[in-house]
């Protein structure tokens, strides 16, 4: 069974088409990092998941299911964009409102333990505006874990935050994954993305481009040899002669789709150009990511 | 297993799902002073009306010689001719408007909406509850209006002289009333939820009755403008009887549920937010 199926979804603003048949799939359990540049259409698709906006066509089921159920959507935490918290309230009223909301019987165990996930269990008593930007999307996490969600949508939850913050983040989103539920989750931060995601979703002008698991994206990522060189025009050229995918990037010599660094290096040497830094690398989400969205511009 | 056991999905029932949104708004009612400052509002304005019966020239001195005149008017009269005539417990009904506006246009400002409705998928009980909400909130205004005026009438010394039960018929009449105008409010600020200005003006507009006023003035004293809310709330006068409050419980009823269905179907066929 899918957390999440949506076929043929489409949704327009005044005209302006946001999502265009788009059609995503997302298994029980998972990660799933949806990726995309703004204007793409990710925080539409999950404001059409929640119920926040209207889809003009289209089907969106969850768990099998019309996402209207209201079986299932009792089932489902949202962070949307802030935290939907009221400011002059304390964490913990903000925290009970949603718990009798959702008809939590336990409420003070219930919010102790959403507080603990999220390391905000010392500051249940501090007014909501008073919390820092880290501290507001923490809260909002726990929102939406209330009620023991089998679906999270988080809509760019780290964004914003500093270093501290993101591995907190990612150590919490890590383990809310643990506690089985799905959990779909946008960010522009590919490199943060990559830490914790089992599957990715690229969007791109409301389509969806590509669906991967993360083995698959682990399987189709390039290797490539970076070398420092003095002469690199002549050493780019060089090794054009011998090797297909060579190009000049940040001050290096990349051979692509090569994993022979003694044979390149051996090349150079023959040729008198000695590289001074060596390298073996592999692409990674966010070069996958530019490197197919280029390609669908040349397109 | 964990997970398979998270994958179980019971459905709420209708009753469960209305009893959790009105747990919440009721406790965000009692938990914000703007409740509160309303109720003290709903004092506050009848000990003004009555207080300034003293006041020599004043438009209500000529007006008001017994105190239950600033509950209701001594028989339907729909056309106001005078501003003082204005001035009955049908003013808590203005108030009740902005006080619905802030109350729902929190909603939309916190965000909080967006928890509610993603947890909700009904639209239909969001209306229901806000208005059930709403409508304690305004009739606890006509509570304390009583109040308010009991207290001022004992200061100023205006009579107490009263048919008691057409009194009580004209207290619950307009307590019943507060049902019909909460559910106008919501409807007009679901209308404006992404204009929290228009939707106090809106509600301030419609709770003086002023299209009623007019009505009234093509129409004449017409028992016909009782099917309108400010109709039925100017019928729940000094000389009412069991059918006044028949009427106005009808003509609550009749709005609150037109009221109910326009603004759930508005918000199941547009954008939230």
């Amino acid at each position: 069974m899918n957390a999440i199926e949506i076929k043929g979804l489409k949704k327009s603003f005044r005209g302006m088409h946001a999502l265009n048949g788009l059609n995503m799939t997302v298994p029980v359990g998972a990660i799933y990092g949806f990726i995309g540049e703004n204007g793409s259409g990710k925080s539409t698709t999950e404001k059409l998941i929640c119920g926040h906006l209207v889809k003009d066509g289209g089907t969106i089921k969850l768990f099998g299911k019309d996402y209207t159920d209201a079986g299932i959507r009792v089932r489902v935490g949202a962070l949307i964009e802030n935290a939907g918290c009221f400011a002059g309230s304390s964490i913990y009223t903000n925290l009970k409102m949603q718990c009798l909301n959702l008809g939590i019987a336990d409420i003070d165990a219930e919010i102790s333990r959403v507080l603990k996930i999220v390391r905000m269990d010392a500051h249940r008593d501090l007014k909501f505006k008073k919390c820092s930007l880290g501290m507001k999307q923490r809260v909002g996490i726990a929102m939406a874990l209330l009620g023991n969600p089998a679906l999270l949508i988080l809509d760019e939850p780290i964004n914003g935050l500093d270093t501290d913050g993101m591995k907190m983040m990612r150590e919490i989103l890590t383990d809310i994954a643990k506690g089985g539920a799905t959990v779909l989750i946008s960010s522009h931060i590919l490199g943060e993305l990559e830490k914790i995601a089992t599957h990715y979703g690229i969007i791109r002008q409301g389509k969806m481009v590509q669906e991967l698991t993360a083995q698959e994206m682990e399987a189709r990522a390039r290797v490539f040899v970076s070398l420092r060189v003095n002469e690199l025009q002549k050493a780019c050229q060089l090794l054009k002669q011998k090797y297909a995918n060579v190009r000049i990037e940040q001050d290096y010599v990349r051979v692509y789709d090569e994993q022979d660094v003694d044979g390149i290096v051996k090349y150079l040497l023959d040729h008198a150009l000695v590289p001074s830094e060596i390298k073996k690398n592999k692409v990674g989400l966010e070069e996958y990511y530019i490197e197919l969205m280029s390609q669908k511009e040349n397109k | 297993m964990e997970k398979v056991n998270r994958l179980a999905f019971d459905t709420p029932s209708f009753g469960k799902r209305i009893k959790g949104m009105l747990a919440v708004d009721f406790y965000r009612l009692f938990h914000t002073p703007l409740f509160y400052i309303f109720l003290a509002i709903a004092a506050i304005i009848p000990a003004m009306i009555v207080g300034t019966t003293g006041m020599e020239g004043s438009e209500t001195a000529a007006l008001f010689t017994n105190v239950w005149q600033a509950i209701a008017v001594e028989s339907p009269l729909y056309i106001v001719k005078n501003i003082g005539q204005y001035a009955n417990m049908n003013m808590v009904f203005i108030f009740g408007g902005i006080m619905v506006s802030i109350f729902i246009g929190h909603d939309y400002k916190s965000g909080y909406v967006k928890q509610l409705f993603t947890t909700h998928a009904k639209k239909q009980d969001y209306v229901i509850s806000k208005t059930i909400t709403c409508a304690f909130a305004m009739a606890c205004m006509c509570g304390t209006y009583l109040v308010g005026t009991v207290l001022a009438g004992l200061l100023v010394g205006l009579s107490f002289a009263v048919n008691f039960g057409s009194l009580v018929c004209a207290l619950l009449g307009k307590v019943i009333m507060s049902l019909g105008w909460a559910s106008l409010y919501v409807f007009i600020n679901i209308i404006f939820r992404k204009n929290f200005w228009i939707s106090i003006l809106a509600s301030f507009f419609f709770g003086t009755g002023i299209l009623i006023i007019g009505a009234a003035a093509i129409l004449g004293n017409s028992a016909i403008l009782n099917i309108f809310l400010y109709g039925s709330s100017v019928y729940a006068c000094l000389s009412s009887n069991f059918l006044s409050v028949l009427v106005c419980l009808l003509c609550s009823g009749v709005w609150a549920v037109i009221y109910n269905v326009l603004g759930t179907y508005i918000l199941n066929k547009s954008d939230v937010y």
